[in-house]
């Protein structure tokens, strides 16, 4: 995972991404002990994770130019890194209260071959790194959500923490984004 | 294809089949059982014979059908290698290398010591496991004869006497005895490496050099537009004219000739004339232009269709054609011309046309239109129908041509690289498809242009003029708006009307395209319009204001939003801001389709 910079970031910023640099490193180390490392995000009131091999890289949200006749949740099309990448709101997507703003956000570069995405988040995620026994894959629960199932992989309880372990690209495959926008033959 | 360059992709190729030749001969040294080797060498030697021959090399193809003869039979298992074998083997490869390297230098070197001492091994191999060794000689012995006439027949004229003198004095050579002076000088040949004057580089890495190349051009735009507010532009100069050049070579390294699809067509045209039974005579022009090695790619099969059509549907029987006075041989023209930063290439049949009065019928069939919208058409508008998805005038549906595959998927390919397509058509004398391709994918001139605080590109090759009109000029016919351009009546449309859309039922609301026409209330308002024009029909595109034309690299968006409407790509501005690239085509879509004009 690498965090891009720019320069007119704040100190405090720099100190942040540092800090989850090093935390990324830490806990690359352990990584003998069956753990998974879990970039952990805020969306709305809840937390969010993501498998580190997910995430390419964190860099702060870049200026969005919008797409016509594109659902809500994808805000448009950035430039990260020469690349035009499709940012996707997933607070929008999960129906959550909006704290996310897209001019002091930070994006989520998704790694992939197939999709040229990203997600926004309000801050620097957290990198986690959490043990297979404390990843509760429980079906149970999660099939009474209105057909999410399938891109919730999981719940991580860490203390009182409650983060739900999502599957990014489960949720751009699904349907939906498909049809609205396969509307072009 | 010019002589000279035929050589150069021969000496290309044959020095490649060279090396490998000489990396699978110490494979199979170590392991005689490789039939891997065994079958690749078998593969090489014969591709290099054939083409030796094809180029009238005649000592390679000699030496070439030899060692093919050879692998031909180990390949069968008939014979079994030993290692004393492949020191002579080893040799007789050189030996080829070096005629090659004579080509090259156009220098003759002799070989038919070489050839003689394969025709022993040849026959020493058999020898050791049949006994019927002589008739696989002779037989060999016969194809080489067979292949040294039609050699010399290719060479008669060519050669002077004392050429001819010095080959048949080559003849009267013992067999098996080499030749003194073609062996004395081995080892010091044998140290010599040579090297192709050729690079072979998959694509995949110049459109990654293509892209980087993009990339730079847009810091150079970047850069160049802070120095310039900075007062320094002459320091820019030298960067400007670096990174224009270094573009340019790109995009030059990954040209084509088109001849290298417009020479395929030759077998193509024999095969749908043989089975059509008809005559027709292929006829190639300007294969010597270039273009963009994709850009051919992606209309390839656009072209077969097309040239398929005009075999069977375009030209008439030799019958017919004679009863219309015509030769009973048809005629096609392939043609390509350079125009700018365009490639037209031109399909050209000489055959019956096409009735436009049958395409109304078909149209009004296919409920592609009304019996009153179509009569009010003009012929050439009428015959454009064709490219309609799900439109084929064709009765009978036959093994070449109809097969699903309609003129719309032509059309789409030609849209897709952001080409242009056009008919022409004279009942009774032929039709000419032509089709306007940009000769390279990467950059494209575009009208830049901003609508709600978003910038946009056009491609140049849509836009026809920039007008700024009155409100008062602009008037609501049915769901739509018009105005006049130089006489002519346009479609007008607020290109904010649709972008402001968020689900595709909204934009079946029939108020739609009036929507900000109605906000401006100052009949004095000027409201600017770009004019675009779209299958020859002219649109306007009114804008929030107009920005500069530029050149620009056009991206196509990548998944989840690759089908995103109205849209054909993207591009990085200097800025560094994204802007899209309208898809002026989906757009006249859109506008013209029966479902929103019959609201």
């Amino acid at each position: 995972m690498n965090v891009e910079e720019p320069s007119n970031a704040s100190p405090s910023r720099e100190e942040r991404i540092a800090e989850a640099v090093d935390m990324a490193k830490v806990t690359i180390d352990d990584e003998q002990e069956k753990k998974s490392n879990i970039i952990v995000f805020r969306l709305g009131e809840e937390e969010y994770g993501l498998r580190i091999d997910q995430i390419k890289e964190v860099v702060i949200t870049p200026r969005i130019t919008k797409i016509p006749l594109t659902p809500s949740y994808v805000r448009g099309v950035a430039n990260i890194r020469g690349n035009i990448l499709a940012i996707i709101d997933l607070e929008d997507k999960f129906s959550l209260n909006n704290t996310i703003n897209e001019t002091s956000g930070y994006t989520l570069v998704v790694e992939s071959h197939e999709f040229n995405m990203a997600i926004l988040v309000k801050d620097v995620p957290n990198t986690l790194s959490v043990a297979d026994a404390d990843i509760d894959y429980t079906p149970a629960v999660v099939t009474e959500m209105h057909g999410e199932q399938d891109y919730i992989n999981g719940i991580i309880k860490i203390e009182d923490r409650l983060i739900i372990l999502i599957d990014i690209f489960k949720i751009i495959t699904k349907d939906d984004l498909k049809t609205v926008l396969g509307s072009k033959i | 294809m010019k002589e000279e360059e035929l050589k150069q992709i021969f000496l290309a190729e044959a020095q490649d089949s060279f090396e490998q030749l000489n990396r699978l001969f110490t494979q199979l040294e170590k392991n005689h059982a490789d039939r891997e080797a065994t079958e690749a060498i078998f593969r090489i030697i014969h591709t290099l014979k054939g083409n030796a021959a094809a180029m009238g090399f005649e000592d390679v193809a000699s030496v070439g059908h030899l060692l093919e003869d050879i692998f031909s039979e180990i390949r069968k298992g008939n014979i079994a290698l030993t290692s004393m074998v492949f020191n002579d083997l080893f040799k007789a490869i050189d030996k080829l290398g070096e005629m090659i390297e004579g080509v090259k230098v156009n220098k003759k070197v002799p070989y038919k010591g070489m050839r003689a001492k394969l025709k022993v091994i040849l026959r020493n191999l058999k020898g050791e496991i049949e006994f019927e060794a002589t008739q696989g000689g002779e037989s060999s012995e016969k194809k080489d004869k067979e292949l040294d006439q039609s050699l010399q027949q290719k060479l008669e004229g060519e050669l002077t006497e004392s050429q001819k003198e010095a080959l048949a004095s080559e003849h009267p050579v013992p067999l098996g005895v080499p030749l003194a002076d073609e062996f004395s000088d081995d080892e010091d040949k044998k140290s010599k490496i040579t090297f192709s004057d050729f690079v072979q580089v998959p694509v995949a890495k110049l459109d990654t050099l293509l892209n980087l190349v993009g990339e730079l051009a847009i810091e150079k735009d970047r850069i160049i537009a802070q120095g310039a507010s900075l007062g320094a532009t002459n320091e820019y100069t030298r960067l400007y004219r670096i990174t224009s050049d270094l573009q340019y070579s790109v995009m030059g390294v990954r040209l084509v000739q088109v001849g290298a699809l417009f020479h395929k067509f030759h077998r193509i045209v024999r095969d749908v004339a043989s089975i059509e039974n008809k005559k027709v005579n292929l006829d190639l022009q300007g294969t010597e232009i270039e273009i963009d090695r994709n850009v051919l790619q992606i209309i390839s099969d656009s072209m077969i269709h097309l040239v398929r059509n005009a075999v069977s549907h375009g030209i008439e029987g030799p019958e017919e054609r004679k009863r219309n006075g015509k030769k009973e041989q048809g005629s096609i023209q392939l043609k390509a011309t350079s125009d700018k930063e365009y490639v037209i290439i031109e399909v050209i049949d000489d055959g019956n046309g096409i009735d436009a009065d049958k395409i109304r019928k078909k149209v009004v069939e296919k409920r592609l239109a009304t019996p009153e919208a179509i009569a009010s058409l003009s012929d050439d508008d009428v015959v454009k129908f064709i490219f309609e998805p799900g439109f084929s005038s064709v009765d009978n549906v036959t093994s070449v041509s109809g097969r699903g595959v309609g003129m719309d998927v032509v059309k789409k390919a030609v849209d897709a690289v952001g080409g242009k397509i056009n008919i022409k058509t004279v009942l009774g004398q032929g039709t000419t498809f032509s089709l306007s391709l940009p000769s390279s994918m990467a950059v494209k001139s575009a009208l830049l242009f901003i609508i709600n605080n978003t910038e946009y590109a056009i491609p140049l090759s849509f836009t026809e003029a920039v007008i700024s009109v009155k409100k008062s000029s602009i008037h609501k016919v049915g769901g739509g708006l018009v105005t006049t351009h130089l006489d002519d009546t346009i479609t007008v449309m607020f290109l904010r009307d649709i972008f402001d859309c968020h689900t595709s039922d909204e934009l079946q609301n029939p108020q739609l395209l009036h929507r900000s026409f109605d906000q401006i209330e100052d009949p004095e308002a000027k409201i600017n319009i770009v004019v675009v024009s779209v299958d020859n029909k002219m649109i306007g595109f009114v804008v929030d204001r107009l920005l500069q034309q530029k050149e620009i690299i056009e991206k196509p968006l990548g998944k989840p939003v690759e089908n995103a409407r109205f849209i054909s790509g993207a591009t990085i501005l200097g800025n560094g801001n994204v802007c899209l690239v309208l898809d002026a085509n989906d757009i006249s879509e859109f506008l013209f389709k029966p479902t929103f004009a019959t609201v």
